[in-house]
């Protein structure tokens, strides 16, 4: 087994962060705390995680040192709604026009197992609603993958290894991690998000080690 | 146009910035980005509101700030958590219940509600809670409690003690409507927002899409 990837979780005080990114023998976790003036040094990183309900402000303050990251090989998941213009060519938009009750979740593309062993149902239902949270969508760059979609064939999940010389990996404010935000108690849903945050961990972790081995 | 009379202290957040910019709002509801609140004259707002998902940790450095805002005679309204290093009260988390409408709709998480408050006037008793985060195990002497759930742990409570109105609830109006998906909370945001300014809202919530990508600064 190689060593697990280095993750920093970008932090900004919001309450039931801690917890959520627990280390495994995939990946350990620093958490990078929002604070002015900013001085953040991330190039030890393999992996830059942007959790649910994040500072987009700040992360528009630090967007040439997730550029600079990204140019360098690092992988970018961001898991929540970036309404400030700092992930390199993909844009996510808010959008209330759809009802939250209509939409169900569909698997587009997955070339890297995200969704492997997955039940999609655990997605979209949960005690009689819905089991995921995904908000808005994204306008993917033209090379991106994705990997999931809604009702109306909007990206919600995507991965894109062609904008930088790194990978980002960006969902529609649907939140990811090891663990579930307490928006459900529903053992199917929160298998199902842990399970794809499981499997993009290992897809991860495979890509670097093949990476350095060839 | 008339300045926004209400200061929303902003996380970051997408959906503080939601909720801020859509032009339902915008004219009542000023984004102050938390690390920039320090720096800000609260005294030209009439309300300051902390939503769930804030900073606490920078708000306890701004303390002197906020009392000083309510000794003026400020509306302070806090929803969501808290934190005791700034607010003489103490919150504790508890698993949310956002289905009990689906699975159990005649046992909602509130179940006393104090219905002659300005902000709970004329709401049904679903508009007046879909959910709650956590609850307050201890609240000033002073306090008045507008919300129970049904363990009899406070929800809701109001007091005038610090000079204004200091208003703190565990129910989650403004980063839900910013959220959009719950379709009712017009009802209660609509209500708050002329308790805390004066004028009520009107029309339905919208998005523009040209806010979203464009830079913060």
């Amino acid at each position: 087994m190689h060593e697990p990837l280095k993750a920093a979780v970008i932090h900004n005080g919001i309450e039931g962060l801690d917890g959520l990114y627990p280390d495994s023998a995939f990946m350990v976790y620093n958490r990078i705390s929002v604070a002015y003036p900013v001085q953040l040094d991330i190039s030890q990183y393999d992996v830059l995680i942007v959790p649910n309900g994040s500072d987009h402000v700040f992360m528009e303050c630090i967007k040439d040192t997730v550029e600079a990251f990204l140019a360098a090989g690092g992988v970018l998941c961001c898991f929540d709604g970036w309404f400030t213009p700092w992930v390199p060519g993909n844009r996510w938009v808010m959008d209330n026009s759809r009802r939250t009750i209509d939409v169900r979740y569909k698997v587009v593309s997955d070339p890297y197992g995200f969704m492997k062993g997955i039940d999609i149902d655990g997605l979209n239902f949960s005690n009689g609603i819905s089991g995921w949270w995904a908000c808005g969508y994204i306008q993917p760059a033209a090379e991106a993958i994705v990997v999931l979609e809604d009702t109306w064939h909007r990206p919600l999940l995507i991965v894109d290894e062609h904008s930088t010389n790194g990978t980002m990996i960006l969902s529609a404010s649907a939140p990811l991690s090891d663990s579930t935000y307490a928006t459900t108690d529903d053992d199917a849903s929160m298998q199902a998000v842990a399970g794809i945050y499981r499997n993009i961990v290992e897809f991860m972790h495979a890509k670097k080690y093949a990476y350095e081995k060839s | 146009m008339k300045n926004p009379e209400i200061a929303l202290v902003f996380n970051g957040v997408w959906s503080h910035y939601s909720f801020a910019m859509s032009p339902k709002y915008s004219s009542f509801y000023q984004l102050v980005y938390v690390h920039d609140l320090p720096a800000t004259d609260l005294s030209a707002f009439k309300s300051v509101v902390i939503p769930f998902q804030s900073n606490h940790a920078v708000l306890g450095s701004c303390r002197k700030q906020l009392y000083d805002f309510l000794a003026g005679g400020g509306k302070l309204f806090v929803e969501g958590d808290s934190s005791a290093t700034w607010l003489d009260a103490v919150w504790e988390d508890r698993p949310v219940n956002n289905y009990w409408w689906v699975t159990h709709p005649d046992q909602p998480p509130v179940t006393a509600t104090d219905f002659t408050h300005p902000v709970y006037q004329g709401l049904m008793p679903r508009h007046a809670c879909w959910h709650t985060h956590g609850a307050y195990t201890r609240v000033p002497d002073h306090a008045r409690i507008l919300q129970r759930n049904s363990a009899g742990e406070i929800i809701t409570w109001e007091t005038d003690a610090y000079g204004g109105t200091l208003l703190a609830t565990t129910l989650d109006p403004i980063v839900e409507h910013g959220v959009q998906q719950i379709t009712h909370l017009d009802h209660y945001v609509d209500r708050l927002t002329a308790w805390l300014c004066g004028a009520q809202p009107e029309g339905a919530f919208a998005i523009d899409e040209a806010d979203y990508g464009r830079s913060w600064n």
